[in-house]
């Protein structure tokens, strides 16, 4: 049976930050602070979610003369939909820790 | 505010993370992968040398994902080669080997050096036949802690047959061998053995170079569980 996909701890944090506010662009690095995952965690997580356009990606030219753009990212409509998908459900099968989710 | 770029003034370790991941990005490009820049351009926000290397570290592995798809196949291919080369060490040890001769004790049918197919496998299915070449392993024939060689032996007589000689002939059963694979010339061929009723579970092996070979006129039948495989054919030299 397939795993459900983005259900993994890692990529759930990562929903809620993302959710907290949803319209408002956030970068690697703060996010990466706020979720206390490594940039080599993050940033896969960051490039799975956007090939399957569920997080949308921009450049954003710094306000330091001298500095390279930053890359900045906010989820879609769809992301938004999946991620408090994939967080209810969490909700849900918390009590029963050993269950995974998906599988039921 | 100054123009001078955030950079110069780190610490020598955080230079050097930079440069590490810097390299990685962009290679001899001017600008690298969208991840591997959106990582870079980020690593001016980490504090302290301990951030800086794990931001670097952690950027080489968006790095690594990005590559583009051929570094994706040579990967498998490497995949590949492993389990060929895996796979091909177990055949080589169960199933297909190639061995080589040692003797000439088989002449004229195999000349030293040659190199023949060995077939471990089949042999146990369809059983081994009168006139097979096999390849046997008498722990005996080493002498003390010398292993011994691989022999290869012609079967003569399967278990029940009656093997006996009769003016340097081969009999089986009551009847003459027809043996055209040895050589022509009466010293060459010439057999002389004891007779004997091959027990079950035992071969009576002949070398075809009769003059030389040491096989089961001096040393009787042979267990079956010494055989090591059948020899299918010579691999080498292509022709003779």
């Amino acid at each position: 049976m397939p795993r459900l996909s983005h259900t993994s701890p890692q990529t759930l944090r990562l929903f809620e930050a993302l959710l907290a506010d949803p319209v408002r662009w956030r970068y690697g690095y703060d996010l990466s602070k706020e979720t206390a995952l490594a940039s080599g965690t993050l940033y896969p997580i960051l490039m799975r979610l956007t090939e399957q356009q569920l997080l949308e990606t921009g450049w954003e030219p710094s306000e330091e003369p001298g500095r390279p753009p930053r890359h900045i990212y906010r989820l879609t409509e769809d992301g938004a939909a999946l991620a408090r998908q994939r967080l209810s459900a969490r909700a849900v099968s918390r009590p029963s820790t050993r269950r995974i989710e998906g599988l039921a | 505010m100054s123009a001078t770029p955030p950079l110069v003034r780190e610490s020598a370790v955080r230079r050097l993370a930079y440069r590490v991941l810097v390299t990685a990005v962009r290679g001899r490009r001017e600008r690298g992968g969208d991840w591997g820049e959106a990582v870079l351009a980020e690593f001016g926000e980490t504090r302290g040398d301990w951030e800086a290397v794990r931001w670097a570290a952690g950027g080489l592995r968006a790095v690594w994902r990005e590559l583009p798809r051929p570094i994706g196949i040579t990967y498998r291919a490497i995949g590949l080669v492993v389990v060929s080369v895996v796979a091909g060490l177990l055949i080589n040890q169960f199933v297909l080997t190639v061995g080589y001769v040692p003797s000439g004790s088989m002449e004229p049918t195999q000349q030293i050096g040659d190199r023949y197919l060995l077939d471990k496998v089949s042999y146990r299915l369809t059983g081994i036949h009168r006139g097979d070449l096999v390849v046997i392993v008498d722990p005996v024939g080493g002498g003390g802690d010398v292993p011994a060689n691989p022999r290869v032996k012609r079967v003569i007589g399967l278990p029940g047959d009656t093997i006996e000689c009769r003016d340097g002939q081969v009999w089986r059963n009551g009847k003459q061998l027809e043996e055209p694979y040895l050589a022509n010339g009466v010293d060459d061929t010439r057999t002389d053995c004891t007779t004997v009723k091959v027990p079950s579970n035992e071969l009576y092996l002949l070398g075809d170079h009769r003059l030389v070979s040491q096989d089961s006129r001096q040393s009787g039948p042979f267990s079956e569980a010494l055989v090591q495989g059948r020899v299918l054919t010579r691999v080498w030299p292509f022709r003779r």
